[in-house]
């Protein structure tokens, strides 16, 4: 072994162990969507106040929310896979929600990402399939494309086309609390623990 | 270049290193020999195991059974290749420390965190453990296994190494040329050497296939959305597992062709039969994992029709080969029977009879109906116990061999020779009737194979350690001495 | 004559890299999964190997004294290259090009450049262990991209994904079969090289 062999192997070793640490977030997340998870799970942050118009024309505001509590996802209206499991998902949530919460105020909102296509009769017709009635679950659009812009930033929400006219993204449910803070963002198939969360963060 | 270019200066000696190999496996065989009989003596309900420690157990016989098996299959392996090629004595040692460490991160995984999915690791068991091991212990085991395998795969590049730097090629050094009359067979590699480039060969791929399962095995561990095909990684792991295990025997089979030649003084034949036999075993050996999934379902049938047929041919070139060349080196060649030289020819016909239940349990409609009884055990066992190991400890008493006072290693090998037939046949027995394998807790009508196995175990272990016992009395003087000639 | 060779290794690098900073053909590279991680990955990496042979002669003595055997530097390619493996690290490389940014400097610095003063320390025992943990290495990630479920990257579709993995499993299969037919037929310049490294470790000793 030569001089100078030990310095650099400890130095090479620290450095590196140190950025895989950094990459990690502590060796717990190797993709994206568990980065996100951990870093709201670890300091939740206040969603943007942005003006949106629902599938009754109505329009309404992020901040209207305050002192509910509210499951947020996002979708577009014409999407053939997961928006409609999504959709069935939710729907069950709110049935569950309703039995068990009684009248504790849980809302559950719908945000389109794809203003081009979703206008109000796009968005009544989603509403109709699955039986969402405003204002308890409404199926919204952003009034403008900042909106769009900061809510997608906020929620960590990557669209990419697909190839075939229509959308990829990162499919979850978001947790807002009743200050209006993203606390918990939870996996849309685990309905239980979806429903679990949900119940513990309204309960507060 | 020559070998003292490559020597490295290690404060110990090449023969020294053997022997230290030798005295490791020596003491894990008895060790796992006892965990083996603890297994037996349960089933035989003359002591009480739990079952969930049962399966510790079982995990532990296995992973330090194929351990200690690739461990003195390549002190075999090194000692006798190193008479032909360059090697390091450096690299051997480290893959010995290796070792050790990975022996204590899979003990740990066993003893204290209760890892117990048997060593072969199927995934996605170790991350299904309903709650008996946790997530740290099935990781210890996979690191453990991954440390082993990185000291092997070092050991065998560098022997790797030596025969390129001697003979080009891999294909030279196995003998292709003489194989098909190509060369004249006289110019051939010594057999140390053809056996040697076959092991490396398929020992190289089969590391490197259960180092890829077992990156993904740990992954899938802590971050359970990788997931893997089941399928596929079974293929690997028994690719992997089957060629380790094979190879074990190919390595220690040198033994053989090296020690029954001091004795009866003539020198191994080596013809154009005996390199085509190691060229083609190469070959099988690589293809006939296959047979371990004759039970899939979801395997296509093409993979196992085509593992039927390979595994019917796989042993046999090279066994054929070593039987027929054992027996007309032994026949009428006046030698006077000693320990070791009894050892390895015990080796050669346990393996040879071992092989046998192979083939039957090898083939598919035998296979759905025996594969999950004793029988397999059974035949295993019997070429590894009575084979591969019986070459090993041949090896070993070989190597301490000195004087012509046999009385108490005689003692030793009969009681091992006599214990081993009952213990295997009380497996094949007890198959033979269906009796499952891997059942922790038995019922009263399969006691008594239970308990005939545990009794034949109980005798072979004596003889052990016997023959091991001697083996350590004779080390320190072994360690200055020259080999037998 | 060195004068003139380092500077045409060196306008080679800045050439390629300046080549694949290039707007259009960043972008291109990056938007396939397969692409970006075994085409543009590795060329960013070949630059630094360039830069790597033509600043040989100059490396600091420290370096070429302390990289024993040069374990240390293959030792920092591998974790920049596993840091680069992240899949939120390709994301985050795609959303940020600050981070882009980051990418292309640390792959030719931090991968292609020791890769290129490590590789001619290391004896032929450690080339050789090295490829053999590359290659199954590389499979395994290959078959986990193919068999995972769900996206790994925001940025690209599940696909992309799998013919990512399937690139990446070809890759260690011909890596892996180039490799074999190499040892079985011989060793190219066996004699100069094999005894060169050979007798490597007890010079550095």
């Amino acid at each position: 072994m030569t001089r100078g062999f030990f310095a650099l192997l400890g130095l090479v070793l620290a450095a590196g162990i140190a950025a895989l640490y950094w990459g990690t977030d502590g060796f717990r997340v190797v993709t994206s969507e568990g980065a996100r998870e951990l870093a709201v799970e670890r300091s939740p942050r206040a969603v943007p106040d942005v003006a949106l118009f629902d599938q009754n024309g109505h329009a309404f505001t992020l901040a209207d929310y305050r002192g509910h509590t509210v499951l947020v996802d996002f979708i577009y209206t014409r999407c053939p896979t997961i928006c409609s499991v999504n959709g069935d998902d939710f729907q069950r949530v709110l049935t569950r929600l309703q039995k068990n919460t009684g009248d504790r105020k849980i809302d559950l909102l719908s945000i389109s990402f794809d203003p081009a296509n979703d206008g109000l009769p796009a968005l009544q017709l989603y509403g109709d399939r699955f039986g969402a009635e405003a204002p308890r679950w409404r199926i919204a659009v952003p009034a403008d494309r900042h909106g769009l812009a900061a809510l997608l930033k906020t929620f960590g929400v990557v669209v990419i086309p697909d190839g075939w006219g229509g959308f990829v993204h990162n499919s979850a449910v978001y947790l807002v609390d009743a200050q209006g803070r993203l606390v918990r963002i939870l996996d849309p198939d685990a309905s239980e623990q979806l429903a679990v969360a949900t119940e513990r963060v309204a309960a507060q | 270049m020559t070998m003292a270019a490559t020597a490295t200066r290690s404060a110990i000696s090449p023969r020294a290193a053997v022997l230290a190999y030798l005295a490791v496996s020596g003491i894990v065989l008895l060790l796992m020999m006892l965990l083996g009989l603890t297994m037996r003596l349960a089933q035989a309900q003359w002591i009480n195991v739990q079952p969930d420690f049962f399966y510790v157990v079982m995990t532990m016989h296995g992973a330090g059974m194929v351990g200690i098996a690739g461990l003195s299959g390549a002190a075999v392996m090194w000692h006798f290749v190193r008479r032909h090629v360059p090697v390091s004595t450096a690299i051997f040692l480290t893959n010995l420390v290796f070792f050790l460490i990975g022996a204590v991160l899979i003990l740990g995984a066993g003893f204290i965190g209760g890892f117990g999915a048997g060593w072969t690791f199927l995934f996605p068991l170790p991350a299904h453990s309903g709650s008996l091991w946790s997530p740290n212990a099935a990781a210890s085991y996979l690191v453990g296994l991954m440390v082993i395998g990185v000291g092997f795969l070092l050991l065998h590049l560098d022997i790797a190494r030596g025969i390129l730097s001697v003979y080009g090629g891999l294909g030279a050094a196995l003998g292709v040329k003489q194989a098909f009359g190509l060369a004249p067979e006289k110019d051939g590699p010594p057999p140390a050497v053809t056996a040697s480039t076959m092991v490396l060969i398929v020992n190289i791929l089969g590391i490197l296939f259960g180092a890829a399962v077992l990156v993904v095995s740990l992954v899938n561990l802590y971050v359970p959305s990788f997931t893997f095909s089941a399928l596929v990684a079974k293929n690997m792991i028994y690719f992997f597992g089957h060629v380790f295990i094979n190879a074990t025997i190919y390595m220690a089979v040198i033994a053989v062709y090296e020690i029954l030649p001091v004795y009866t003084h003539r020198k191994w034949k080596t013809n154009w039969a005996f390199y085509l036999a190691w060229v083609l075993s190469t070959v099988f050996v690589l293809t006939v994992y296959t047979h371990h999934l004759l039970m899939d379902f979801a395997m296509p049938t093409w993979a196992l029709v085509a593992g039927q047929l390979i595994s019917w041919l796989s042993g046999l070139p090279v066994l054929l080969v070593t039987a027929f060349g054992t027996l007309t080196i032994v026949y009428r060649s006046g030698l006077k029977w000693n320990p070791a030289a009894a050892l390895v020819f015990l080796g050669v016909a346990g393996w040879s009879i071992g092989v046998i239940p192979a083939i039957a349990d090898g083939t598919i409609a035998v296979n759905s109906v025996m594969h999950n009884t004793q029988w397999v055990p059974g035949h295993f066992h019997t070429y590894l116990l009575l084979g591969m190991i019986a070459m090993v400890i041949g090896f070993m008493t070989y190597l301490t061999n000195p004087q012509p006072r046999y009385g108490f290693a005689w003692l030793g090998f009969w009681l091992y020779l006599g214990g081993g037939i009952i213990f295997v046949l009380a497996f094949l027995l007890a198959g033979s009737e269906s009796v499952p394998r891997r059942y922790a807790v038995h019922v009263a009508k399969w006691l008594p194979y239970d308990r005939m196995g545990s009794v034949g175990a109980a005798l072979a272990i004596t003889g052990v350690l016997i023959l091991v016992a001697r083996f350590f009395a004779g080390m320190r003087a072994a360690a200055y001495a020259e080999d037998p000639t | 004559m060195n004068t003139r060779f380092m500077s045409s290794r060196l306008v080679a690098a800045t050439g390629l890299w300046a080549i694949l900073w290039f707007a259009p053909l960043r972008l291109a590279l990056e938007r396939d999964m397969a692409v970006h991680m075994i085409v543009q990955l590795p060329l960013l990496a070949c630059v630094g190997y360039l830069l790597a042979v033509a600043l040989r002669r100059h490396e600091p003595h420290w370096i070429a004294q302390g990289d024993w055997l040069g374990i240390p530097g293959l030792l920092l390619v591998i974790f920049a290259t596993s840091f680069w493996m992240l899949p939120r690290m390709l994301d985050a490389a795609l959303a940020d090009p600050l981070i882009d940014l980051v990418k292309f400097l640390s792959l030719p610095l931090l991968v292609g450049l020791p890769l290129g003063l490590s590789w001619r320390r290391m004896p032929l025992l450690g080339r050789a262990f090295v490829w053999a943990n590359f290659i199954p290495k590389l499979g395994a990630i290959g078959g986990l991209y193919l068999a995972a479920p769900t996206r790994l990257c925001a940025y690209y579709r599940l696909d992309q994904q799998a013919v990512a993995g399937w690139a990446l499993i070809a890759v260690a299969v011909a890596l892996g079969a180039t490799w074999f037919v190499v040892v079985f037929v011989g060793w190219p310049a066996a004699d100069g090289e094999a005894a060169q490294t050979c007798r490597a470790p007890q010079e550095a000793a």
